[in-house]
């Protein structure tokens, strides 16, 4: 579980704003080629890198792992007097939780800044209860607007810095957890794998655009790719006071989540389940009945259709800077993830 | 004085819980051949000797405590339920980390997901009081183990300088002051002088009542920092104050109205030094100066502040050269006999 903490702490190093993840191309590169797991690494111009793991046998069906790159952020949409900035979110952000908040401007140097906010007593009666949208809030960056023009422009990415800390037990507190948590999954299983053994190769993408375009940078690089099957990790939501009824069986702490759709292989789906259950991985159940909102709902229409599982690890706070998850959950799934490639190749006659 | 706010702010002190920063502020001046006690209150009174005697009792103060959260409640799911110690406005809470005192526990303001919220919560704030601390405990029980009701906490230690010469973190309000009178304490002066570090000031600046009480200082200078509202969508007009634009020598706030000699006292000195300072142009905020000027039989009182944007949040930004104004302003008014000031 180390390892894997050690793989997210790499990986949420590095800037991937969604529609900026060229930026992430060069680190996450260097990173992935240090795991000495790949035969080949590309990247696409939609924002995603994949990796190949060769399994060096002829004729070998390729099965594909996706997880998204990008993170939720912002970009800047005025530079205003004073050395503030306006922004406009990249994602789904809730105005509340920026006040305060610590952000990187990733410019001509990454420059460490603040949500500003008006004091309480310049505010109207009332004005803290009515409703906020993200392009009312404004970052102090501590620069003169001068300074700022020389480092900042319109159209510059932001997000936060990824701030990862430990909290109680396998609890764990950061930003960018979604997904970068689940690529770390994934790669934290191929490290448990021997390749050679393997009658499969297997092609890790870390797709861009999730969180902005409706999941372009998987379809595009799984069309490039071309699996025969495909298992998509993304976070979920975990059970937090006050959620709807039905969400309380998904819980931080309570495993992988397999999650069930009609979008997903139901086959593919059971298979994982019974893998689950035969190797004593701790696991829970969800029900999407729409289109998953993840890139499984997406990757399955490429080319002629492409079965995909969906497994997810349960996440609180999503789309913050204190996104909460257990250790444990995604060290779950990575053993799912392993045991499942293992039956895959299994299954194939070389 | 870098490295000592650097120091102070860092040490987590809401009010009640500001054994911490007096030990550390304790630590720092008693071997500067100062006299120091701690009162039943917890405000820590030191009187340094000066080359000369002044007529006048002249105390200067600063505050030691820091806005930060109780623990109300433990819930059955291990979320907390906590209320503010001081002033603290709902929207610059939620997603924030924040640092338990004495167990140095880590927790979050825990934050729905925006996929969560209901059509009539996006883009809407919560009050503080329907807001969770989560800690990483899913149980009740399991969270007794680490914390009770009463325990307290801060916005995460994170003190931080940034752009061109301001500095971020907690506790800034009023770290400064401390920091700024640890320096006179232990340093040389003219004339003898009294310091006041207190206690609960942001929860209606009790240790100040209590000091005016003890004490009975003829002139009180406090030393803090001051909303700065220099920020898009403020007109000039209403912005109480600039980060940058120097020390802050207030007339008038919403809790006090200035002894005039010391206002123009504190203006001259500032003008003849070539010191930046400013006057603030709305009454809104105020301090300990409130309780100094009506407690006893009353004292002559000023205040030297820094502007700070965001003050009682996880960030409070301020200027170095801001503080840096402060300080030289408080060193050259002390040089002062007051005999006929």
């Amino acid at each position: 579980m180390d390892r894997l903490y050690d793989i997210i702490g790499n990986l949420t190093a590095v800037p991937g704003v969604s529609g900026y993840e060229h930026l992430a191309f060069e680190r996450m590169t260097e990173y992935l080629s240090s795991l000495s797991l790949f035969d080949e690494i590309g990247t696409s111009p939609v924002g995603s890198i994949y990796a190949i793991m060769r399994c060096g046998k002829k004729g070998a069906p390729l099965l594909l792992l996706d997880a998204h790159l990008d993170t939720v952020g912002f970009v800047v949409t005025e530079i205003c007097e004073g050395g503030f900035l306006r922004v406009a979110p990249l994602g789904g952000i809730a105005p509340k939780i920026l006040p305060a908040a610590k952000v990187n401007v990733y410019g001509k140097k990454t420059i460490s800044c603040i949500f500003g906010s008006k004091p309480p007593h310049l505010q109207e009666k009332g004005e803290s209860e009515k409703k906020a949208e993200v392009s009312d809030m404004f970052i102090d960056t501590g620069y003169s607007a001068d300074s700022l023009k020389e480092i900042v422009s319109v159209g510059t990415p932001a997000g936060f810095p990824p701030d990862t800390e430990r909290l109680l037990g396998n609890m764990i507190v950061g930003s960018g957890f979604d997904d970068r948590l689940c690529g770390a999954a994934f790669l934290r299983a191929l490290l448990m794998l021997d390749k050679n053994e393997l009658n499969i190769d297997i092609a890790f993408q870390f797709s861009g655009l999730e969180e902005t375009t409706g999941h372009k940078g998987a379809t595009t690089t799984a069309f490039r790719l071309a699996p025969y099957k495909a298992v998509v990790s993304d976070v979920t939501q975990a059970f937090v006071p006050g959620a709807p009824k039905w969400r309380e069986g998904v819980r931080a702490g309570g495993g992988a989540v397999i999650c069930y759709s009609p979008k997903t292989s139901r086959r593919f789906t059971d298979k994982a389940v019974q893998t689950a259950e035969r190797e004593g991985i701790k696991y829970q159940l969800s029900a999407s009945p729409g289109r998953t909102g993840t890139n499984a709902g997406d990757i399955t229409v490429t080319k002629g259709g492409i079965p995909v599982v969906q497994i997810s690890v349960p996440l609180k706070n999503m789309h913050t800077m204190s996104e909460v998850v257990d250790l444990s959950d995604a060290f779950e799934a990575s053993k799912l993830f392993a045991a499942l490639i293992k039956v895959e190749s299994g299954e194939v006659l070389l | 004085m870098k490295e000592l706010l650097e120091k102070y702010c860092n040490i987590l002190g809401p009010s009640g819980m500001e054994d911490e920063i007096r030990d550390a502020i304790l630590e720092d001046i008693k071997g500067s051949g100062c006299d120091w006690s701690v009162d039943a209150m917890g405000n820590l009174l030191v009187f340094k000797k000066g080359r000369k005697k002044r007529n006048k009792k002249v105390l200067f103060s600063a505050h030691m405590d820091e806005v930060g959260f109780m623990v109300k409640h433990i819930d059955e799911n291990g979320m907390i339920w906590f209320g503010s110690l001081g002033g603290i406005d709902r929207r610059v809470v939620s997603g924030r980390r924040v640092k338990f005192c004495k167990s140095g526990l880590r927790g979050i303001i825990a934050s729905k997901a925006i996929h969560m919220q209901t059509p009539e919560e996006r883009g809407k704030c919560e009050p503080l009081e329907e807001m969770n601390i989560d800690i990483g405990a899913n149980t009740r029980e399991e969270a007794l183990k680490y914390i009770k009701v009463g325990d307290c906490a801060t916005f995460e230690p994170d003190f931080q300088p940034f752009g061109e010469g301001l500095v971020r973190s907690k506790a800034l309000d009023d770290r400064l002051g401390c920091a700024v009178m640890a320096e006179m304490v232990n340093s040389d002066l003219e004339f003898d002088t009294y310091f006041a570090f207190n206690t609960c000031e942001e929860i209606g600046c009790d240790g100040a009542a209590e000091v005016v009480y003890s004490l009975r200082p003829d002139i009180v200078i406090a030393l803090e920092a001051t909303t700065a509202g220099d920020v898009p969508g403020v007109s000039k007009n209403l912005c109480a104050c600039s980060v940058g634009g120097g020390a802050v020598i207030s007339f008038i706030d919403g809790g006090t109205i200035y002894d005039k000699g010391l206002v123009s006292l504190a203006t001259s000195v500032a003008d003849a030094n070539g010191i930046k300072w400013q006057f603030k142009n709305v009454v809104a905020g105020g301090n300990e100066a409130r309780n100094y000027q009506t407690g006893a039989s009353g004292a002559r009182v000023l205040a030297i502040s820094a502007p700070s944007r965001y003050i009682h949040t996880a960030g409070d930004v301020l200027h170095f050269d801001d503080i840096e104004s402060v300080r030289r302003l408080a060193f050259l008014i002390n040089e002062r006999s007051f005999d006929n000031d």
